[in-house]
């Protein structure tokens, strides 16, 4: 035995990997536990990884602590236990992979088995993509697992928009292709978003969440039109040649009261003071005579306001073709997303 | 404040009507020859009143208010002056471009009461309207006065008013009007039930002033 003592030794050591540089064990207990593991001291190990979980750990310190127990347990055959710890450890860290080649196959077998009796959403990919919107192929790839069946809901959340990717009851990995458009047909708004995938069974719940950016391309959108090319709108009003009609008018209606006042006036009365109507149709004849020499008043142009108004009609229906075309430009713009570190 | 000062400054402050509205109001200087029964009961005089006309899109409205002081003229028989108070108003709708129908009221009282007849009376009738030019309107207007009522007593089965008018826009919203009115009224009376004879009323009316336009 002692002779295989280096070699079991190596082969713990590849089984559990390391913490991260970033991710050095601080406290001494563990540390202690781990030193333990390394020497094959498993009972050394349960003691010294139990007392440490008694201390003040990180999260990542007490995922370690549980994974020794995990493995410790799986090498002394305690599978039962060993998927207890396992599943703490999915639940401190649901993104926790055994390497399979790396570790024996009783721990990565009570690893896997504490995935399945824990609900998680784990291994949330989201691939970068650009692709044209509005058309059929493109659409954003999003991956994930979900360790148990459960009804899941993704979305995209912003902070002014929060669009359901998809749901279902679903298990295992799970593949969504995600348009990134609006019930409208429009794309999303370009901005920053987050991917949640929400799991629920029973009362068990499990989410996880990735950021993405999404980018628009530039739409070359046509400008409306205020004018036809070869068609331009006429004046609405047009000035009269000068005539002779006001002074004719002023003394058809003078005429028109003086020849009614010499017509009613009675006979026994006499014939009455013209001075009262000479005074109002003189001005009415002055006014006509000056009016006469004046520069007409303009008067509406029927056929030129008619012709604006078929112009107007055709403008307002070339706009609304255009805006109709802007629509669907808006809808095929580039997007683009990308996953954003957390 | 000037009298001229205050006029501009109202002239600025007068809101202006809404699209399809018009209205004018302004003082008039009048001058009236008025005659009743025989040519030897004249009287002629002068006064101050007032006007206002509305329009919303084809219905118009009219008003006029005038007192006149007449005395005999020369020649005259009468012997005594006395003041006349005239109330016109029509209300008038456009069944042409250049036409209205009408109708209104005329009241005309004197006083002192007995020195002339107080006359009221129901118009129905006609004018035409045409612009001749730039802010310039000439209107004609024929009345049938209907049921007249004199505080004499009598009748008159045929009582007619002709008008002609002018409104010139003078400057911005001052507007100069000018205005002829003439009506005559076959009067006849039954003076202590001895028969009826012709007692005919018959006046001519000018008004001149200004309007502003509102």
């Amino acid at each position: 035995m002692p002779r295989y003592r280096g070699a079991i030794m190596c082969l713990a050591g590849l089984a559990v990997p390391a913490l991260g540089a970033g991710q050095a064990v601080q406290n001494a207990t563990l540390r202690n536990a781990q030193q333990a593991y390394d020497n094959l001291e498993y009972r050394q190990v349960l003691t010294l990884a139990r007392a440490a979980l008694r201390e003040r750990l990180t999260g990542p310190e007490r995922a370690r602590a549980y994974e020794l127990l995990g493995f410790t347990y799986g090498a002394m055959d305690s599978i039962l236990k060993a998927v207890d710890a396992f599943k703490q450890v999915v639940l401190i860290d649901p993104e926790r992979q055994l390497d399979p080649n790396r570790v024996s196959p009783k721990a990565y077998s009570a690893f896997d088995v504490a995935l399945r009796q824990v609900l998680l959403v784990r291994q949330l990919r989201i691939d970068s993509v650009s692709f044209v919107g509005g058309q059929g192929a493109g659409a954003v790839p999003i991956r994930f697992t979900v360790t148990q069946p459960a009804r899941v809901v993704a979305r995209a959340i912003s902070s002014g928009t929060t669009v359901v990717i998809d749901s279902g009851a679903w298990n295992g990995q799970v593949n969504l292709r995600w348009p990134a458009r609006l019930a409208s047909g429009d794309p999303v708004p370009a901005g920053t978003y987050t991917v949640v995938v929400d799991a629920r069974l029973g009362q068990n719940t499990a989410s996880a969440s990735q950021p993405i950016r999404v980018s628009h391309g530039r739409v070359d959108t046509l400008p409306t039109v205020t004018s036809l090319p070869g068609y331009q709108f006429l004046p609405e009003t047009e000035i009269p040649p000068q005539s002779w009609r006001p002074v004719g008018l002023a003394f058809l209606y003078t005429g028109g009261a003086l020849v009614g006042t010499l017509g009613l006036e009675s006979s026994s009365l006499g014939s009455s003071s013209k001075r009262e109507l000479g005074i109002v149709g003189g001005a009415a004849l002055v006014t006509g005579f000056v009016m006469m020499l004046r520069k007409p008043a303009p008067r509406p142009a029927e056929a030129n306001i008619l012709y604006n108004r078929l112009l107007r009609d055709q403008i307002a229906r070339r706009n609304q073709d255009i805006a109709k075309e802007n629509v669907a430009r808006r809808q095929q713009v580039q997007v683009t997303v990308a996953p954003v570190p957390k | 404040m000037t009298r001229p000062a205050l006029a501009a400054l109202l002239l600025a402050l007068a809101p202006r009507p809404a699209a399809g509205q018009q209205l004018t109001v302004g003082p008039q200087f009048v001058l009236a020859d008025y005659r009743e029964v025989a040519s030897g009961l004249r009287y002629r005089g002068s006064g101050f009143g007032g006007a206002l006309w509305a329009r919303r899109e084809r219905l118009s409205v009219e008003a006029a208010v005038l007192r006149v002081r007449l005395d005999p003229a020369a020649g005259s028989a009468a012997t005594a002056s006395f003041t006349a108070t005239q109330v016109d108003a029509w209300v008038a709708y456009d069944v042409a471009a250049y036409a209205s129908v009408e109708v209104g009221v005329l009241h005309r009282s004197a006083d002192p009461e007995f020195d002339a007849q107080s006359v009221g009376a129901v118009r129905v009738g006609a004018r035409s309207f045409y612009d001749i030019g730039p802010g310039a309107t000439v209107v004609f207007r024929a009345n049938y006065l209907a049921a007249p009522k004199f505080s004499g007593g009598g009748r008159a089965s045929v009582s007619l008013d002709l008008g002609l008018g002018l409104d010139l826009r003078l400057a911005g919203r001052l507007h100069g009007t000018a205005n002829y009115a003439f009506n005559r009224m076959n009067r006849r009376t039954n003076p202590g039930g001895t028969g009826e004879v012709d007692a005919p009323i018959q006046q001519s009316v000018a008004r001149v002033g200004l309007a502003l336009a509102l």
